[in-house]
């Protein structure tokens, strides 16, 4: 019987065998000291003591005027009422309970009422969005160029160069890719949903997480071009090349991996024991990658040097020049741009500015910084 | 056992103080069985690459407390078969989803006889653990009822049923 076992060939055993071998003396190298529960303990009982005094607090009538001293205290002390401008060059897409928001650098807004979600196509002149059972070309002014109906639309990324694009979208099917004009409408990955991120570049490759691995596929010939590690059990948060289609960013909240030409792994980290990471990007223009880990700490993750920390923190997103970064912040009800040399600039009231009554305002996008 | 003895107390105590080297010298003893496990339980080579590289980084996040003077294969085979186990019965859920991948992926691959893997492969999680902890790993019944935490009984009955339906299988 051990023979037989023995002699069941595996497809691509070497492979795993070299991938497993770089990620585990890759962890072997970065391992820390064993990490500190007893501040841990306290930090727990910390939050418990605070979600506790927030409760009791919001019971009363009367504790709302406490919740909302609490929540005064919590964020950019001298924050802007309003979204004036942008630190950057560029536009921002953002999706709230009233459909997408193009926000201009001037700090002028257009609400594209009734979509869900929406991207960038590659250069910035047009966007992708989507309704439940609809996906929609659009310019940034409103105008529709073309619609595809489709069931349970879910996420639509535009990828390619400036002559030739295509779009990638979730529907109940699958995986599927449309050429950015509206046409050649076909099925890539059966069963497979999201995320999903372009290669920038001329080829139309597509990276895609699937139940089980991460894959890079051409998706005019059908090509898998390369296969790598997921990470085992846990929701992909980021998916995203840099800025010259050479890397290729996978974040869990366990773990973030970062490959390179042929799947080839070149950083792999774990999140520590209690720890979870929040979202990851490139700095544009760069192989720099920031991280924002347990919602509360903004770090370069090659110095591991500190940006910005706050509690409760959803996302980061760089500029789309090199300069500012861009960190939402639901607990206290902003965005925060933070500059090079740790110059701050906040927003207050996200909410209220887009309309939304039920979440904190999702940044989808600041063109032409792809997400 | 692969890697057994004293090379591997000496390769086990050199990685606790941070020796690359023996810490690869371990990987290279200890990964081929437990890649091998691992996919013998659940029967997808990208989901047993993980759960194996999973088993590994766990058990260097757990080096420190490792009690060198113990063989560091059951330490390692009960993480990874454990988390196989695991990953089989996730995987089942979505059985009608992978069948696609499958079915493309097989004309990638020279034709095997393929027979004792299918055979394998028509158990449930929990019974091919405990064939592959005993047939490929050589674990005793009692090893594998302390490896799995399982009633020596049941790791006996487990072993019976599942074998004697990879005879009418096969």
């Amino acid at each position: 019987m051990r023979d037989e076992l023995e002699r069941i060939a595996i497809p691509d055993a070497d492979a795993a065998s070299e991938r497993a071998r770089a990620v585990v003396l890759a962890a072997f190298r970065e391992r820390e000291p064993v990490t500190r529960p007893r501040r841990g303990r306290r930090v727990a009982l910390g939050v418990v003591l605070a979600a506790c005094a927030v409760a009791l607090a919001a019971a009363s009538p009367p504790g709302m005027a406490v919740v909302d001293r609490v929540r005064e205290v919590v964020g950019i002390e001298r924050s802007a009422p309003a979204l004036f401008s942008l630190p950057a060059a560029g536009r921002l897409l953002v999706g709230s309970d009233a459909g997408v928001w193009v926000v201009d650098q001037d700090g002028s807004k257009r609400l594209l009422s009734g979509y869900r979600e929406a991207s960038w196509s590659p250069f910035g002149r047009f966007i992708v969005a989507t309704r439940r059972n609809e996906l929609a070309a659009l310019e940034p002014d409103g105008d529709v160029r073309w619609t595809l109906a489709r069931p349970g639309v879910a996420q639509a990324r535009w990828g390619g160069t400036e002559t030739d694009t295509r779009i990638a979208y979730a529907d109940r099917t699958g995986i599927r890719v449309v050429a950015g004009d509206g046409t050649g409408d076909r099925l890539l990955a059966p069963a497979d949903r999201a995320p999903f991120a372009w290669r920038p570049g001329a080829r139309h490759v597509l990276a895609y997480v699937s139940a089980s691995e991460l894959r890079v596929q051409d998706t005019d010939t059908g090509q898998v071009l390369w296969r790598g590690n997921r990470g085992l059990n846990a929701p992909v948060r980021a998916l995203e090349w840099s800025d010259d289609g050479r890397r290729l960013l996978v974040l869990s909240p366990y773990g973030l991996r970062v490959y390179e030409g042929r799947g080839r792994l070149a950083v792999h980290r774990e999140a520590p024991d209690a720890g979870r990471f929040t979202d990851a990007a490139f700095i544009p223009g760069t192989h720099r990658v920031v991280l924002l880990r347990n919602a509360g700490d903004v770090v370069y993750l090659d110095t591991q040097r500190t940006i910005f920390r706050g509690s409760g923190l959803a996302s980061v997103i760089p500029s789309p020049t090199q300069g500012w970064l861009l960190v939402t912040w639901p607990r206290a009800d902003q965005w925060v741009f933070v500059g090079s040399g740790g110059r701050l600039r906040a927003t207050a009231d996200v909410t209220d500015q887009f309309h939304s009554r039920s979440g904190f305002p999702r940044v989808e996008g600041w063109c032409c910084a792809k997400r | 056992m692969a890697g057994a003895g004293r090379d591997e107390r000496a390769w086990v105590r050199a990685a606790q103080r941070g020796s690359a080297s023996d810490l690869e010298a371990l990987f290279h003893a200890h990964w081929p069985a437990a890649y091998r496990a691992a996919y013998l339980v659940i029967h997808d080579a990208a989901l047993a690459e993980d759960v194996a590289q999973e088993a590994f980084l766990a058990a260097i996040r757990n080096l420190d407390r490792f009690d060198r003077r113990r063989p560091f294969g059951p330490w390692l085979h009960r993480i990874a078969v454990n988390r196989a186990i695991d990953a089989a019965r996730a995987r089942a859920l979505r059985r009608e989803s992978e069948l696609v991948e499958e079915t493309a992926s097989a004309e990638d691959h020279e034709p095997v006889d393929d027979s004792v893997l299918r055979a394998l492969g028509a158990l449930p999680p929990e019974q091919r653990a405990v064939i592959v902890l005993r047939h490929l790993l050589g674990y005793t019944p009692g090893e594998i009822s302390s490896l799995l935490e399982l009633p020596r009984g049941t790791v006996n009955s487990r072993l019976r049923r599942g074998l004697d339906a990879m005879r009418e299988e096969l």
